[in-house]
């Protein structure tokens, strides 16, 4: 609850609205135009249409007349914006200052691919936006006519419709929140036609100074609708965390989840954050000869081969689930449709409360896992001390 | 001609029992096959050592949740099996375990192989689902019949290679009218004889070949046409490549489930295919734009030169596109007109080489010196 009371609250007072008669997608792009033609960037990292194909992905533009393929708000997520940013950003310098236009969960997704050093941020500008969610990629895929406009519906209307992917109707981090990482936010909750550049660093503020814009303009209305929706969505992912906290009381409710896994490991490899050349779980380590298996059979009465999927889940949740940003990547990415995004989402939750750390926050905040505090876990490491300090603190 | 054996009993029992009395008489120390996970139906493979846990095994459940091939290979990676078991696979299963043996990645020492004149799987997004019960029973109507079942993989539907090459035992199910009632063991090998006995029916003069089947093969092939027809990649070239494979993820789960791609560490995994940063200035220049993460159709390409020589066209890979890419039908196109040149059946005899591996003088004249 603490951390939604605080993510409730929102600081910058003031952003620039800006009107467009042709729809607020082309207002967006024309705004990443003109910053082109400025040279205020030498390129932009924004989410595209392959031509020819319904299929999206992203593309890194100069040349302006490819913003003829972009969507600024495409109906799916394809590939997660932060692992698209560190594919071409992590080995070397980058001599080029871009512009990457993505949804909260990806920037937050990127800022923790730069906590593990798989980005480096220094010549690119994180532009979030206000994000409706995204429809299931394979529902997409099935039909991309129909969901193409079932999603605009969604996205006009801000509905939380069950047509939206789970991860995204259970989304309370859909928009500006405080302490993000983003330099500028792109404000689509106020007035219907309107698009507003919400500066956030100093960077931020600095780009809007370049495009000419001031940033005098109330963000009242903005802020007041983004409350509202906070609230239903907040009200969703707390019934959805009860809910599988209760499914998943034990291992064997883990299990009756994932038992449908045949262990293609596409939920790795579309998450953002499993950033492993090679996942130990892939590797030759947990190979054994015929007679341990024959064994391990003869211990249960039968092995479930592919083997290890239930320890592979386990194992990458242990490694990740701190840096969880709840995208859905992995459960759009899922064969056989099981839950593991809801499943990581909300034992992320969890995770991250009982380490007070919200994933892709402040760049300078340490992970968990390579931060020690003396006085963190007292009550399990050292009970008695714990219970004293505690005691003492309360005198 | 192989010794077969009539059971009077449903197929899916009868071979059931026929497998689980081995258990029992310890003729065999396991079963590798498909077994039942949970209520909703959902199945996976297991490789079954007691009798009481047999009772959940379903050795002809139409469902391909991962190839067996890939499977025992994992299970015999380090070597041969001291203990005898049964493995009952699918044809395209049993021909990816032989092309994995021939490359060191699986033994086929102490396997029994059972297979079956094949009818296909179905779709795996329909396994455990609500009307997985109505589609397997339509599913069997179909086999009875010979017919192409509409819910099975597309590689199921133009698979002409439905016959098991080199399995142990066959079990005869396509176009048996009467397999609710009874069903024909074929035992081919002399290893498979000793356990004819086991079999509680009657010795028939019977062959697995029959009208239905070649009229099954015709349906087959001609579908095959049409599929491949409408996958153009000859017609158009790279271009066409491009537009196909335009919403690959680089989720490489293709790859994962082939059992062909056995490496532990995908080359296009490694770092030879990050993209280098410094590039990024003269590339942009160059193009104007660049799709981000880049090289997804180098991946496809290269895998395919890799393997396609070898593809079974089992389907995994298409079964597995979170983007409905149909990848099995474009590897098994390319891989029937690779496999045509280099007059190679992939699948056919473990101790045949595989054609990347061995040189002829005189293959390719017509490209190399004449």
């Amino acid at each position: 609850m603490n951390n939604n009371q605080k993510e409730t609250k929102i600081n910058p007072e003031k952003g620039k609205a800006l009107s467009s008669s042709k729809g607020i997608r082309e207002e967006i792009l024309n705004i990443f135009k003109k910053a082109l033609a400025d040279d205020i960037f030498d390129a932009v990292m924004i989410p595209a249409k392959v031509p020819n194909t319904d299929a999206y992905s992203w593309i890194l533009l100069q040349d302006e007349s490819l913003f003829e393929m972009a969507d600024p708000l495409p109906p799916v997520m394809a590939v997660q914006g932060g692992r698209a940013l560190s594919s071409f950003s992590k080995n070397g310098e980058l001599d080029l200052k871009i512009a990457a236009l993505m949804r909260p969960c990806e920037i937050r997704a990127a800022v923790e691919l730069f906590k593990l050093h798989q980005i480096n941020l220094n010549h690119i500008t994180l532009i979030s936006i206000d994000c409706p969610g995204a429809t299931p990629l394979t529902d997409y895929m099935n039909d991309p006519k129909k969901l193409a406009e079932t999603y605009k519906k969604i996205s006009e209307k801000w509905e939380v419709s069950e047509s939206l992917r789970p991860a995204c109707q259970n989304c309370h981090r859909f928009s500006l929140i405080d302490g993000t990482a983003a330099d500028l936010h792109i404000g689509l909750l106020g007035k219907n036609d309107k698009v507003t550049l919400i500066p956030i660093s100093s960077k931020g503020n600095e780009i809007l100074e370049k495009l000419g814009y001031e940033p005098t303009d109330s963000l009242e209305e903005w802020k007041s609708n983004r409350e509202k929706l906070l609230k239903e969505k907040i009200k969703n992912r707390e019934k959805f965390i009860k809910e599988w906290q209760e499914k998943i009381n034990k291992t064997d409710g883990f299990f009756n989840e994932l038992n449908k896994c045949i262990n293609c490991h596409n939920c790795m490899n579309a998450c953002p954050i499993c950033y492993c050349q090679q996942c130990y779980f892939d590797s030759q380590n947990i190979t054994f000869k015929p007679e341990t298996y024959l064994q391990k059979s003869k211990e249960k009465g039968a092995l479930r081969f592919p083997l290890n999927t239930m320890l592979f889940h386990i194992g990458r949740m242990s490694h990740m689930v701190l840096s969880c940003v709840s995208c859905g990547a992995c459960e759009d990415a899922c064969p056989v449709s099981i839950p593991v995004g809801r499943l990581f989402s909300m034992v992320g939750d969890q995770t991250q409360k009982e380490f007070d750390y919200i994933p892709g926050m402040n760049r300078e905040e340490p992970l968990p896992l390579q931060d020690f505090k003396e006085e963190e876990f007292c009550e399990v490491e050292t009970p008695n001390e714990c219970e004293e300090k505690v005691t003492e603190e309360a005198k | 001609m192989a010794k077969a054996i009539r059971i009077k009993n449903n197929v899916e029992e009868g071979l059931f029992e026929f497998l689980k009395s081995l258990l029992e008489k310890e003729k065999i120390k396991g079963v590798f096959t498909l077994k039942k996970m949970d209520e909703e139906g959902a199945a996976s493979y297991s490789l079954i050592t007691s009798v009481d846990e047999f009772k959940n095994a379903v050795p002809l459940f139409p469902y391909m949740p991962v190839n067996a091939g890939k499977e025992l290979s994992n299970f015999t990676l380090l070597g041969k099996t001291e203990e005898p078991i049964a493995a009952v696979l699918r044809p395209c299963e049993l021909r990816a375990f032989v092309e994995l043996a021939k490359r060191a990645q699986g033994d086929f020492e102490n396997i029994l192989t059972v297979s079956l004149s094949c009818g296909g799987v179905l779709d795996l997004n329909t396994m455990g689902e609500k009307n997985q019960e109505d589609l397997i029973s339509k599913y069997w109507d179909s086999v009875k019949k010979a017919e192409v079942s509409p819910n099975t993989r597309e590689t199921c539907q133009f698979c002409e290679n439905f016959l098991p090459l080199n399995a142990d035992i066959t079990v005869a199910t396509v176009g048996n009218k009467d397999l609710d009632k009874e069903f024909t063991l074929f035992f081919n090998t002399p290893n498979a004889e000793e356990f004819a006995k086991e079999a509680s029916g009657s010795s028939v003069s019977a062959e697995i070949e029959s009208n239905e089947i070649n009229e099954f093969k015709k349906k087959r092939e001609e579908l095959k046409e049409k599929y491949f027809k409408e996958t153009e990649t000859d017609e158009n070239g790279l271009k066409s490549l491009i537009n196909i494979f335009a919403p690959c993820l680089g989720c490489h789960g293709c790859s994962h489930v082939c059992p062909i791609c056995y490496c532990t560490l995908c080359e296009f995994d490694s770092k030879t295919h990050e993209y280098p940063t410094p590039s990024l200035s003269s590339d942009l220049q160059k193009k104007g734009g660049l799709k981000v993460p880049s090289g997804n159709l180098l991946f496809h390409l290269g895998r395919m030169t890799h393997m396609a020589v070898s593809c079974v066209s089992c389907g995994m890979c298409s079964d597995v596109c979170p983007v409905n890419i149909p990848v099995a039908t474009v590897f098994s196109k390319v891989g029937a007109s690779l496999q045509k040149e280099f007059d190679y059946f992939p699948g056919k005899d473990v101790e045949e080489p595989a054609p990347q591996g061995t040189y002829k003088e005189d293959e390719f004249t017509k490209i190399g010196e004449q």
